[in-house]
């Protein structure tokens, strides 16, 4: 074997060291071979389990948490109300994030949010889940505070959403971010004769810290219940559809209770070659509430939002979104937006967006308003959802 | 009333029948007993293929015609890794933008990381480019090193062992099948190595540009010199200064030859080709490039023998 390696080495030397035009002179073959030597010196190194120790060390092995923060600035015009112009910092989020153990990963999110009235920075919790990895029967189960599976929409946080605001049903049936809860979630893959994706979640607890149109923190043990099912289908290699059933029903803030019923429809398509340069998505959310104010009142309303976004360079995007609400508690009211989208993402962590919305209600002026938002962020490389 | 009953019947008789074969055409065609094995790149598959034989069912998240670094991370993938005994990953961060998604829902203990289904392929190779100091400022880098290893054939030998490895421990009953197809799968290797080697061995030390810092291996292996890259930091899009300082290195160097990946758009590379008299040559990046590239072996025999075109 030594024998062998001073071969190999002897000609691993001529052949590396030798210059162009003696290489080109020299029999083919047997240059060929002297490379050949080099693989045939790693074929005799020890196994790959002792290799391991050897190679190269891998730097920044640790078992600290992901870490990373995520900064939204905002500049807007908006054409009625006391500050037409406006530049401010509209939230920072903090995120970590770690597997625990072989059982569960655990994720942490701290927002230092601006409130839309006092326009001062407010701290909030907005995440801490333990979730488990493996449960028998394709189960998983989340505890903590999350965004209940009410959508497509609500489970995002706000930088992960293309326009710079939520749909105008989230903001009026819940908050400008979505419904939060403290509580448990329970997923489960459902096997089905197809073989296509369908989940169905289950979700009981509080809702959120603050009570928002449609349902708020219970008392007396009245629950909020949360259950989702999504169906998934790849259309083809390029295209896929998404279906959704929500439903909702919990306690409201006039001591009776909510029922909510939505449905969520997406169609994305990106060609696998060029996925990094042509993307189009189609999506589309119905919500309705059933909101009882007491018992011989009920306040029936709906709204929905349906917008496309299409890629039109490996940078740029453009999308386009139509909304209609009504109010849970208030059936006289309702709003209509129009919005437009210009998205310039020179990295995946900086993502410049400039949206133009028209918005037209029947319980105040109609409004203009320009949104210029950066979102920038710094740490570890989140994983994308689809 | 007899003939509604029989027509009853014969709906049930009908949906028993269709329920069997269903039944039977699954059982078929998930191949009972065979080891369920996952991988996200197509060459980590063609060699897991190699390794389980008929032993395993093998499926590849990606396709050889796709960005690595930008594979969705679709829900139905989440249902390939709920069932998969084992789960081959390039690692070294190639795939941090989808993997850890799709892990942290699949439900599966046994292809989480440490788990004993888990393959990072990468254990064991030698790594290139392992920055000293990691700052975003340089792009899109990989601060574990170059995660693009296995274009050295040559790491396809530990690639295998990896694989084999994880194989052993989820079905160490057919342990002498796989090693049989180790030890055939390294002699293959070797002797096309020994064709590859003779065919590159001209244009040893030629100067090539290329698209993305995804070549350091082939490059390593097969003794060419990739002098710059269209892209001025590794994922950002080509600038007009960068393209101008490629064509004065080219013209300069005399150097002839963009190489660039099926995944890229080759505008760029064209003009700058167009400017200096040079051509673009696309290499495959991984098995499934195109269509007549089916496994690791033909991955190297389409890329050496592009090269060899290009430089006649």
């Amino acid at each position: 074997m030594t024998l062998l390696r001073c071969i190999g080495s002897m000609l691993l030397l001529i052949y590396w060291f030798d210059g162009t035009a003696a290489t080109a002179q020299t029999d083919s073959t047997a240059v060929a071979d002297s490379l050949f030597s080099l693989q045939l010196e790693r074929s005799l190194q020890p196994e790959p389990s002792s290799i391991q120790q050897q190679s190269a060390p891998r730097s920044f092995l640790s078992v600290n948490p992901d870490i990373s923060a995520i900064g939204d600035f905002r500049s807007a015009y908006t054409s009625i109300g006391t500050r037409p112009i406006d530049m401010y910092l509209n939230e920072l989020e903090i995120q970590i994030a770690s597997v625990v153990d072989p059982y569960a990963r655990a994720e942490f999110i701290v927002s230092f949010g601006r409130d839309p009235e006092s326009r001062e920075l407010g701290i909030e919790l907005e995440v801490a889940t333990l979730t488990s990895l493996s449960l028998p029967y394709q189960l998983q189960l989340t505890l903590g505070k999350f965004k209940p599976v009410i959508g497509k929409v609500n489970v995002l946080h706000p930088h992960y959403f293309s326009f710079v605001d939520f749909p105008k049903v989230i903001n009026n049936y819940f908050e400008s971010e979505g419904m939060f809860m403290e509580g448990a979630s329970a997923s489960w893959l459902l096997p089905n004769p197809y073989d296509f994706y369908q989940e169905l979640t289950v979700e009981v607890g509080r809702a959120g810290s603050e009570p928002n149109a449609a349902v708020a923190p219970g008392e007396d043990g009245q629950l909020l219940y949360v259950g989702h099912l999504k169906n998934f289908l790849d259309l083809g290699p390029n295209s896929t559809l998404e279906f959704g059933l929500s439903g909702v029903h919990g306690p409201n803030r006039f001591g009776s209770s909510t029922l909510l019923a939505g449905v969520d429809l997406t169609f994305k398509w990106k060609p696998l070659r060029h996925n990094v340069y042509r993307s189009f998505s189609w999506q589309s959310e119905v919500l309705y509430a059933n909101m009882r104010l007491s018992d011989a009142e009920v306040i029936r309303t709906y709204g929905g939002f349906s917008f496309i976004e299409y890629q039109l360079e490996r940078r740029w995007f453009v999308g386009a979104r139509y909304d209609y609400s009504g109010f849970p508690d208030d059936p006289a009211r309702k709003e209509q937006a129009a919005s437009l989208l210009l998205r310039f993402q020179p990295t995946e962590f900086q993502i410049l967006a400039l949206q133009y919305q028209y918005s037209k209600r029947n319980y105040d002026r109609n409004m203009s308003q320009v949104v210029l938002r950066v979102i920038f962020g710094i740490g570890s490389h989140a994983a994308h959802q689809y | 009333m007899d003939r509604r009953r029989m027509t009853m019947s014969g709906t049930r008789i009908r949906f028993v029948v269709g329920f069997g074969l269903a039944l039977a055409f699954l059982t078929v065609s998930t191949g009972y007993g065979q080891l369920k094995v996952v991988t996200t790149l197509p060459d980590l598959e063609s060699i897991a293929k190699f390794i389980g034989g008929e032993q395993v069912d093998v499926y590849s998240i990606a396709t050889g015609f796709q960005n690595p670094h930008f594979v969705d991370p679709k829900p139905s993938y989440i249902l390939r890794l709920a069932r998969a005994d084992v789960f081959v990953t390039v690692g070294l961060d190639l795939e941090i933008g989808w993997v850890p998604s799709l892990l942290n829902s699949a439900r599966n203990a046994k292809i989480q990381k440490g788990g004993e289904g888990y393959v990072d392929a990468s254990l064991g190779v030698p790594l290139l480019q392992i920055p000293t100091s990691a700052s975003r400022a340089q792009g899109d880098i990989h601060v574990y090193g170059n995660p693009h290893y296995w274009l050295n054939p040559l790491n396809g030998k530990v690639i295998a062992r990896n694989i084999l490895d994880a194989f052993v421990r989820t079905d160490p009953d057919h342990r002498s099948i796989y090693e049989s197809n180790l030890k055939e799968f390294n002699e293959t290797l070797d002797a096309r190595m020994k064709l590859w080697a003779a065919s590159m061995l001209p244009y040893k030390g030629k100067k090539i540009i290329a698209y993305h810092n995804e070549w350091p291996y082939f490059e390593q292996c097969f003794g060419l010199q990739i002098v710059d890259f269209l892209e001025p930091k590794p994922g950002i899009p080509p600038t007009p200064s960068q393209l101008l300082k490629i064509i004065n290195t080219m013209k300069r160097d005399r150097i002839k030859i963009i190489v660039i990946s099926p995944y890229f758009t080759t505008e760029s590379a064209d003009l700058v080709a167009r400017s200096v008299g040079g051509k673009v040559i696309t290499l495959a990046t991984s098995v499934g490039a195109n269509e007549k590239i089916k496994t690791y072996f033909e991955l190297f025999d389409h890329n050496v023998s592009q090269l060899e075109e290009a430089f006649r």
